[in-house]
C-alpha cells in the first residue's frame, strides 16, 4: 500500500509534466487547428540552458531558471514567427504537423551539437532532503512541479476566459476567417499561442529536470507523451488535457513498477489506440469538434513537378548508366555503403510517397514496418537458417498482417488523428523491439544476421549489395511508375484532394487507401530486411521513430508525389554525413532544418528544382522545335 | 440509353422512368423538410427541380444520392432502391452527380480530372498497369483520347494541361460536367450547375446540356437559374416548403399561378 502511494506520487509528478505539455498542444490546436510537436524540444532546451547557467556557470538557481525560461521563449517565439506562422498560411494541417516534427528534430540536433549526447542531472531547487509525511517521503521537487503546473493552468485559464486577449484567442479557435474579418490579427494570435505553449513547455522542462536525467533527445519523449495525453484526454478541452496527462503519468509509473518498464510505453500506446477507435475525440469531449474542418480543406495541393515524357526517358537512361558505373568510379567502401543505404531507404521512400504524396495519408511510423520486416527476416535466418529470399517474404507477410490490424484504426482516421495513430504504432514497434529480448536481442540489437544470398550466391560486399539494391529499386520504380501514371495514380490523387467527389465518381476510397497502405508496407518491410542483411545486424534505433521522421524529411526534401524525389532526399541525408565525417554531429540538426526549409521555400523539393532547371535547359536552345512535342506529351508526363 | 427495368421489383414506378421518387419524406428535428415528394425522371429528358430558397431541392438531391437517410419513401434508380447504398455503389450503377461548388480535383490538370471520370469504366487492374501490359496501356490511351474529345466538345481542349483549379469558375463547372459525362452516366444529376456563373458561361452550360440530351443521357437538374431551366428542361418540377406544387413543361410552369405565387409572394400577386 505504501509502495503504491509512493508510486502514485511519482506518477502524478510525471503526469503533471505531461499535462502541462498536453495543455500546450490543446492551446495551439484550438487556436490554429494544427499540432505543434516542437514543444518537448523546448522543454529540454530550457532545462539544458538552466543547467549550463546554474551548474556550469554557477549562477544561483533563482536567476538561472528564469533566465533559461526567458531565453527559451525568445528562441521559440522567433522560430515560431519564421516557420510556424508562415507555414500555417500555406501548408495543410498534416504538413504543418510535419513541419513541427522538423522543428523538433532541429531542436534536438541543436541540443546534440551544444550539449552532446551525455545525460545531465539538475540539482533540485530546494535541497535533496525529501519531506516526510509519516512513512511517505515526497521529494521537494514534486511540490515545485505541482505548483508550477497549477500556476500554468490557472494563468492560462484566466488569460483565455477573462481577458480581451483571451477572447481573441477563442475567436480564432471558433472561426479564424470570421475572427480576421472582425479585425483580430490571426497571425499574431497564432504566434501568441505558439509562444504561450513554448512558455508552458519551458517551465515544465526546468521544473521536471531535477527529477529525471536529461539527454538531447528526451524532448521527444515529452512531446510524444504530451501528444498522447492530449489525445487520450481530448485535445479540444483544457480539462481533458490535464486529466489525460495525469492519467498517463499514473499509468506509466504503475505499469513500470508492477509489470515491466520495457512495456510501460507499449501499454500507454495500446490505450491510445483503443481511445482512437472507441472515443476518437478523447475522454473529455468538448462538444465543438468542428474546429478541424475550418482549415483542413482549404489547402491547395501543390502542383508536383513534372518531367515531360521526352525528357523522362533520356533522364532514366542517364540515371541507369550512372548507377551501373558508379561502383567503378567510387572505390571508397564507406561511400559505397552510403549509396547502398540510400538505395535501401529509397525503397521505403517510394512506398511512403505512394502513401503520403499520392494518397495523402500521413504516416509517422513507417520505420515500424522496416523493423517488423528486418527483425522477422533476421530472426528466421539466424534461428531457422531460412533462405534470405524466403525470410524476406515471411517478413512482408508479418508486416502485412500487422498493417491489416492497424488499418482497422487508420482507415477511419484523417489528418492529425491518422498521424497520431501511425506515430503510436511506430513507437509500439519500438518498444516491442526493445522489450522482446529473446527475439530481437533487445536494446543491444540482433547480431549474426547472414548476408543476402540467392541460391547459394552470397552478396556480402558493398559493391555486390549495391547492384542487388539498385536492381530492386529500378524494378520497383518502373512498376510503380506504370501504375501511378494510369488510373491507379489518378484515383489516389483524386482521393487525396476530395474523397467525397472521388466516391461520387465510383472510386472506392477505402480500397484504394488500403492498397496504397499495403504497397508502402510491403516496400518498407522489404527495405527493413535488406537493411538487416546488409549490416548483418539490426538494433531498435536503426529502425525506430527517429528513422520514421527522417524518412519523412527525406521525402519532403526530395520532393513529394514525384516518386523519384525520395532518392535525392535519401542521397543527401545519407551521403553528407558520410562524406563530411567531422560534421556527422550536425546530421540531426541538418535533417530537421532541411525539412523545415523545404516545406517553406522548396515545396516541390529538390526534384522540383532539378526538373525545373532541366526543362528550362532543354527548351532554351531549340525553343521553336520543342514547343510542339512538349505540349503533346506533357499530359502523360511522369 | 434505355433503362432496363428489373421485372421482379414490384413497384409503382412509372414504366420506362430512369429515376422514380416515391412519397419521399424527411424531417430535421421537428421540421418537416420534405413532405411526400413523388416524381419521375424520364429517359432522354432533362428533368429540372426548381423552387425558391429553402424549398428543399438540395435536400431531395441529397436524399436521392443517399447522402442523407430518408424517413419514408423510395428512390428507385433503374428499378432498384438506392436506400443505404454507398456513394461508390450508386456511382457504379450509373448515377453520377456533380456538386454545387465545383469540386475539381486540385493538384491535377484539366485532362487528368476528366480522365478520373472514366475510372469506373476501367477494367485493367493496378497490377497490369505496374507490368506495363499492352492491354492496360491501350486502355489508358483510349481514355486519353476520349477525354480529349470531350474537352474539345466544350472548348476546353487548349487548357487540357492547365491545373484544373487555375481555370475560371465557369470552366471548372463545365469541367465537372464533362468529368461526369466521361463516366457514361445512366442518369446525370447536376446540383445547381449555374450557381456562380455569368450569363455567357450559363449559355455555354445550356449548350452542353442540350448536347447531353441529344446523346440520350437523361439529366436531373436542381437549379436556381430560371433562364437555364426554361431553356433546356423538358419537364419542370416546382417545390415550395418541402412539397411539390407543380409539374409540367416549362411553358406550363410559366403560366402556373401557384408557381408565380411561390416565387413572387402572395401580396405582390394579389396586387398585380
Amino acid at each position: 500500500m505504501l509502495e503504491f502511494l509512493q508510486i502514485c506520487i511519482g506518477g502524478l509528478v510525471v503526469g503533471s509534466i505531461y499535462a502541462a505539455i498536453a495543455l500546450g498542444f490543446s492551446l495551439v490546436y484550438r487556436v490554429t487547428g494544427a499540432i505543434n510537436l516542437s514543444q518537448g524540444g523546448f522543454a529540454i532546451v530550457a532545462a539544458m540552458i538552466g543547467y549550463t547557467l546554474g551548474v556550469s556557470f554557477g549562477w544561483p538557481l533563482w536567476v538561472a531558471i528564469p533566465c533559461a525560461v526567458t531565453a527559451t521563449v525568445a528562441i521559440g517565439t522567433a522560430l515560431g514567427a519564421f516557420t510556424f506562422v508562415p507555414g500555417l498560411a500555406r501548408l495543410s494541417n498534416a504538413n504543418v504537423l510535419m513541419l513541427t516534427a522538423g522543428l523538433l528534430t532541429m531542436i534536438e540536433g541543436f541540443a546534440l551539437v551544444v550539449w552532446g549526447s551525455q545525460p545531465y542531472a539538475m540539482p533540485p531547487f530546494s535541497g535533496e532532503a525529501p519531506l516526510v509525511f509519516g512513512p511517505i517521503r515526497v521529494p521537494t521537487q514534486a511540490f515545485w512541479v505541482f505548483g508550477a503546473t497549477a500556476v500554468c493552468i490557472t494563468a492560462l485559464w484566466i488569460l483565455v476566459a477573462k481577458t480581451k486577449l483571451g477572447k481573441g484567442l477563442r475567436a480564432c479557435a471558433e472561426n479564424p476567417a470570421a475572427a480576421s474579418l472582425m479585425g483580430i490579427n490571426v497571425p499574431r494570435m497564432t504566434l501568441l499561442s505558439f509562444a504561450l505553449a513554448t512558455l508552458i513547455a519551458a517551465i515544465a522542462g526546468v521544473t521536471v529536470a531535477p527529477t529525471t536525467s536529461l539527454q538531447f533527445d528526451t524532448g521527444r519523449l515529452f512531446t510524444i507523451s504530451g501528444f498522447v495525453a492530449a489525445a487520450i484526454g481530448g485535445i479540444m478541452s483544457f480539462p481533458g488535457a490535464i486529466i489525460g496527462g495525469l492519467f498517463l503519468g499514473l499509468l506509466t509509473q504503475l505499469a513500470t513498477a508492477y509489470i515491466s518498464s520495457l512495456f510501460s510505453t507499449a501499454i500507454s500506446l495500446l490505450i491510445l489506440l483503443a481511445v482512437l477507435i472507441w472515443r476518437p475525440y478523447g475522454l473529455v469531449h468538448a462538444g465543438t469538434g468542428k474546429r478541424q474542418d475550418t482549415r483542413d480543406e482549404v489547402k491547395s495541393v501543390g502542383h508536383a513537378a513534372k518531367l515531360p515524357v521526352s525528357l523522362a526517358w533520356s533522364f532514366a537512361a542517364l540515371a541507369l548508366v550512372t548507377a551501373v558505373f558508379v561502383p567503378f568510379v567510387v572505390t571508397d567502401n564507406g561511400i559505397l555503403s552510403g549509396l547502398v543505404i540510400a538505395g535501401i531507404l529509397f525503397m521505403t521512400l517510394m512506398g511512403l510517397d505512394v502513401l503520403m504524396g499520392y494518397a495523402g495519408q500521413v504516416s509517422l511510423g513507417q520505420a515500424g514496418f522496416m523493423a517488423i520486416g528486418g527483425y522477422t527476416s533476421g530472426y528466421l535466418s539466424i534461428n531457422y537458417e531460412l533462405a534470405p529470399l524466403l525470410s524476406i517474404f515471411a517478413g512482408i507477410g508479418v508486416s502485412l498482417a500487422c498493417a491489416l490490424v492497424l488499418s482497422v484504426v487508420t482507415l477511419r482516421l484523417r489528418g492529425l488523428y491518422l498521424a497520431l495513430a501511425t506515430l503510436a504504432f511506430g513507437l509500439l514497434v519500438d518498444s516491442c523491439a526493445v522489450g522482446f529480448l529473446d527475439i530481437t536481442g533487445g536494446p543491444s540489437g540482433l547480431v549474426g544476421i547472414p548476408s543476402f544470398s540467392v541460391a547459394g550466391v552470397e552478396f556480402a560486399t558493398p559493391r555486390a549489395m549495391y547492384y542487388v539494391v539498385f536492381a530492386l529499386d529500378a524494378v520497383i520504380f518502373l512498376g510503380l511508375t506504370g501504375a501511378l501514371r494510369s488510373s491507379f495514380g489518378r484515383a489516389l490523387k483524386a482521393i487525396r484532394s476530395d474523397q467525397m467527389a472521388a466516391a461520387a465518381l465510383g472510386i472506392n476510397t477505402v480500397r484504394y487507401k488500403l492498397a496504397a497502405f499495403m504497397i508502402s508496407v510491403t516496400l518498407a518491410s522489404l527495405a527493413g530486411s535488406m537493411y538487416a542483411f546488409f549490416f548483418n545486424f539490426l538494433s531498435p534505433e536503426m529502425v525506430g521513430t527517429g528513422r520514421s521522421l527522417e524518412l519523412v524529411a527525406m521525402l519532403i526534401v526530395g520532393g513529394e508525389s514525384t516518386l523519384f524525389g525520395g532518392m535525392f532526399g535519401a542521397l543527401l541525408l545519407t551521403l553528407l554525413p558520410t562524406v563530411f565525417q567531422p560534421l556527422a554531429v550536425y546530421k540531426t540538426f541538418a535533417s530537421g532544418a532541411l525539412l523545415v526549409v523545404s516545406f517553406l521555400y522548396l515545396p516541390q523539393g529538390l526534384y522540383g528544382a532539378i526538373v525545373g532547371m532541366a526543362v528550362r535547359l532543354a527548351r532554351s536552345p531549340r525553343k521553336a522545335v520543342s514547343k510542339e512535342p512538349a505540349s503533346e506529351t506533357s499530359a502523360r508526363a511522369l | 440509353m434505355t433503362a432496363v427495368m428489373n421485372a421482379s421489383t414490384k413497384t409503382e414506378a412509372a414504366a420506362g422512368a430512369v429515376l422514380s421518387v416515391r412519397h419521399l419524406s424527411k424531417s430535421f428535428g421537428g421540421l418537416k423538410a420534405i413532405n411526400d415528394v413523388t416524381f419521375d425522371a424520364a429517359p432522354d429528358q432533362v428533368t429540372a427541380l426548381i423552387g425558391p430558397n429553402g424549398a428543399g431541392k438540395t435536400t431531395v438531391f441529397n436524399l436521392i444520392t443517399s447522402i442523407l437517410s430518408r424517413d419514408a419513401g423510395q428512390v428507385l434508380f433503374l428499378g432498384r432502391d438506392l436506400a443505404g447504398m454507398s456513394a461508390v455503389k450508386i456511382a457504379d450503377m450509373g448515377l453520377i452527380r456533380t456538386f454545387q461548388s465545383a469540386r475539381v480535383f486540385p493538384g491535377m490538370t484539366a485532362i487528368e480530372n476528366v480522365m478520373v471520370g472514366g475510372h469506373r469504366l476501367a477494367s485493367r487492374s493496378a497490377a497490369s498497369e505496374m507490368l506495363w501490359l499492352p492491354a492496360a496501356r491501350n486502355e489508358e490511351r483510349g481514355m486519353l483520347r476520349r477525354a480529349e474529345q470531350m474537352l474539345d466538345l466544350v472548348g476546353l481542349a487548349p487548357f487540357k494541361d492547365t491545373q484544373a483549379t487555375e481555370l475560371p469558375m465557369g470552366a471548372q463547372k463545365l469541367l465537372e460536367v464533362v468529368r461526369a459525362l466521361v463516366a457514361q452516366p445512366k442518369l446525370l444529376c447536376l446540383d445547381e450547375p449555374a450557381a456562380g456563373l455569368n450569363d455567357t458561361e450559363t449559355r455555354e452550360l445550356a449548350n452542353l446540356l442540350r448536347a447531353v440530351r441529344t446523346l440520350g443521357i437523361p439529366v436531373l437538374l436542381v437549379e436556381h437559374n430560371m433562364s437555364l431551366v426554361m431553356n433546356v428542361a423538358d419537364q419542370v418540377i416546382v417545390m415550395d416548403s418541402g412539397a411539390i406544387i407543380a409539374k409540367g413543361t416549362p411553358s406550363e410552369i410559366q403560366q402556373n399561378s401557384r408557381v408565380i405565387e411561390a416565387y413572387l409572394g402572395r401580396e405582390h400577386h394579389a396586387a398585380s
